[in-house]
Order: structure tokens, then sequence, then C-alpha cells
């Protein structure tokens, strides 16, 4: 009865939003759909997990009505939560109408960017059609190691976009990829998203897959550097409780792998031709948007994390750490 | 009373789920909590509700108010209903 109608407060979505922690039986449809609308993007940074940057559009990116199709499924399932990512998705010709289609029909959405295009006027009409927050990534306290990590990227033009979110009103939300030569700014980043306005800080270990694999003896941080980067995030975390929301993630990509085989969230990942991943961080794909509907890949979903295939990949991983260099050759389940 | 702004609530088979995507907390409802949180969304009055549920739950004793009360109490801890 009602004594036990909250079946207990969870962690976030990514721990604990998945038929095991609620206990209850099979959710009907994800929580939350993480879509990286276009794999274009107008900087070529050394760590982008996606290989994304200029002219890099994949060449069967969904159509319009793929778009819209899929979109109406997402309102239709009643998918609380959708995020658009890329590639820089402020560049799709459709990047509007997507977030006003989308924004009218109450599901709640967040834009990950590298905040390069974010004028005073388009974060107003951000703020207009009701955006849930605008996630930014800034990579550095400084100009100096910014610039260095973000190739074709310009620090105080990031910074000016974030100002923009601030004045127009939009909740500002900052992602920070630690590298060998940032990795020691970190406090100062905290600060500044705080100074800047956001409402959340999000971090965790810089993955060795994408453009990653071929620049990681430049990007790498040490052991102990990730253990300073660790220990200041666990007093940031103190220092602006209450204010704003510093999450990281101390767990190695092994260790979440494994307990995700346990616990899958549910959380579906949209490749920006509709081909649909278990995970990021395995090359597993559970379903094609442009073939199957939203219904049929979330059941697929649902066992694909049970195929032996999926383990065996996450324990070979023990052995071989790099094999992470092969997330983009997709395996069909 | 209403649903806070992130909070969005949808059926599942065993009840509900409520998301809480300012925190991106997940929150698991009985059928119970469930029924709660959609009168509340259709805009029933605190005052009403535990009658609702009452008629709902076919209760015809004195059990399910101060039930109704400590899962309200819950829901304003956790930020998801707004008055």
């Amino acid at each position: 009865m009602a004594s036990n109608a909250t079946g207990g407060a969870v962690d976030s979505v990514l721990t604990s939003a998945t038929p095991a922690a609620t206990g209850s039986g099979d959710l009907g449809a994800p929580l939350y759909i993480a879509w990286q609308v276009t794999n274009e993007c107008n900087l070529a940074c050394l760590h982008c997990i996606e290989e994304s940057g200029p002219g890099k559009a994949f060449r069967d990116e969904l159509n319009e009505a793929q778009i819209f199709g899929f979109l109406d499924q997402v309102v239709d399932r009643q998918i609380p939560y959708l995020s658009f990512s890329g590639g820089e998705p402020t560049l799709h010709p459709l990047f509007f109408r997507m977030v006003e289609y989308v924004c009218a029909r109450n599901t709640q959405l967040k834009i990950e960017t590298n905040g390069h295009g974010l004028t005073r006027e388009k974060c107003e009409r951000l703020q207009r059609l009701g955006i849930k927050a605008v996630q930014v990534s800034l990579d550095g306290a400084s100009r100096e190691t910014f610039n260095r990590m973000r190739v074709r990227g310009d620090f105080d033009q990031a910074v000016n976009g974030i100002r923009n979110l601030h004045a127009a009103g939009v909740p500002i939300e900052i992602n920070y990829s630690p590298t060998l030569f940032n990795v020691h700014e970190i406090g100062l980043a905290v600060d500044l998203a705080y100074e800047l306005g956001a409402y959340s800080f999000y971090t965790g270990r810089t993955m060795y897959t994408g453009n990653a694999v071929k620049t990681w003896h430049r990007l790498a941080p040490a052991e102990e550097q990730y253990a300073e980067f660790f220990a200041i995030l666990h007093a940031k975390s103190d220092e602006y409780r209450g204010r704003m929301r510093v999450h990281f993630h101390e767990m190695g990509l092994l260790e979440e792998l494994r307990y995700r085989l346990h616990h899958p969230a549910a959380l579906l990942i949209v490749l920006p031709n509709g081909l649909v991943k278990l995970i990021n961080a395995l090359p597993f794909v559970c379903g094609d948007l442009r073939r199957q509907s939203l219904t049929q890949i979330w059941s697929n979903f649902q066992t694909a994390w049970q195929d032996p295939r999926v383990a065996r990949f996450v324990e070979d991983l023990a052995a071989d750490p790099a094999k992470t260099s092969s997330l983009h050759q997709w395996v069909y389940l | 009373m209403k649903l806070a702004k992130y909070a969005k609530f949808r059926a599942e088979k065993f009840g509900g789920v409520l998301f809480e995507t300012r925190s991106e907390k997940v929150f698991a409802l009985n059928p119970t909590g469930a029924a709660i949180v959609r009168e509340i969304g259709t805009g029933c009055e605190e005052s009403r509700l535990i009658g609702r549920m009452q008629e709902l739950f076919n209760d015809s004793g004195e059990a399910i108010g101060p039930e109704v009360v400590a899962f309200l109490a819950n829901l304003r801890k956790h930020g998801l209903i707004e008055d």
C-alpha cells in the first residue's frame, strides 16, 4: 500500500533507473535517450570519442521524415528525457525545428554543445522554447589548455556562449574531460563553472577511444594525477553543496562495464544514422531506427545485455584495455 | 499542488516511475504511489486526495490517510511536487 509507495528513492538514471533497480518488473520504455544527431562538428578535439569533426557527418544520417518519425515515437512512449549531442548538434540544419518539436510535446530536452555557436539570440530562443538545460564542454580554466585540446576551438568563444546562456536564463551544465595538460586546472574549472552560473558540473576519466586513440600519448593523465584530480573534486563537491552539483565518476571503465552487465541503465544511445548502441563504451548495436520501432529496439536492448558476446568483450577488456579503440567497429546483436 | 516542473511521471506495469530530470534521479512507485501521482497530475486537491484514494482502493477504514500524508511529505522532500 501507500506506505511502500516509493519503492525507495534511488540514485541517478545511470546507476539505478533499471528494471533491476525498480525491483517490480520491466520498464516499458527507456527513461532517457541520448541522441547524437549528427557527427558533423566545427571543432576537431584531440579526445573526441565520436571521431567527429569538420566534414565528418555520416553519409547515412537520418533524414527529415526519419527524424520526426523517431521523435513521434519518443513522445508516444512517454520518454521523459532526451538529449541532443553530436558532433555539434546545433550545426544540424533542422536543429531548432527538432528542439521546438520536442519541447512543445512535454519531453525534457538537454543540448550538449561546444558552445561556440551560442549567440545571444539563439540562447533567448532556447529559453523561450523551454529547454531543460544546455551542457557546454569546457575542458580547461584557461585559454592555453582549452585551445590546445579543442582544435579549432576558442576558450573565449565558449565562455561567451555560456554567458549568453546565463543572461537568457537557460539552465547550464558544464562538462570537463581531464587530460595530461588540463588535469591540474580542475579546481579552477569548477570555480569558473560556478562563476558562469552553472548548476551542474560533470567529469570523469577520459576514454581511450575515437580520436583519443591517436593522441593518447599526449592526453592520458597518470594515475597519481587522477588521484589528485578526484581528491579535489571531492573537496569541491563539499564546497559547492547546495549551490552547484559536482558529479564525477571515479570508476574505471572496466569496473563500470562489469556493473552495467548486471545493471544496465534505462538509456538508449542513438547514433546519427539511427543505429542504437547498448552503451557508448561498447561496440554493440541492438537496433536500427530506420527499420525497427522504438518498442522493438527497447525489447532487444533488454535481452542484448545477456548476449554472451557482451560479457566476453568486457572480460577481454581486462586483459587488453586497448580494445576500446575498436568501439566504432559496430557489432550487431 | 502539482508535479514539479522537472518531475515526469510514467505508468508502468508495476506502478510507475517518477523521473526528476534536473537531478536525474528516478523513483519507482508501486500501484498506490502511482495512483496518487496520477491524481496529482489531474489536478486533484490535497484535501480531496485521501478520499479519492479511499474510493480507488475501497478502503473504508482510517489506514490510508496517514500513508497518503507521509507519501506526499516524501514527494515534497525530494522536490517532486510543488504548491
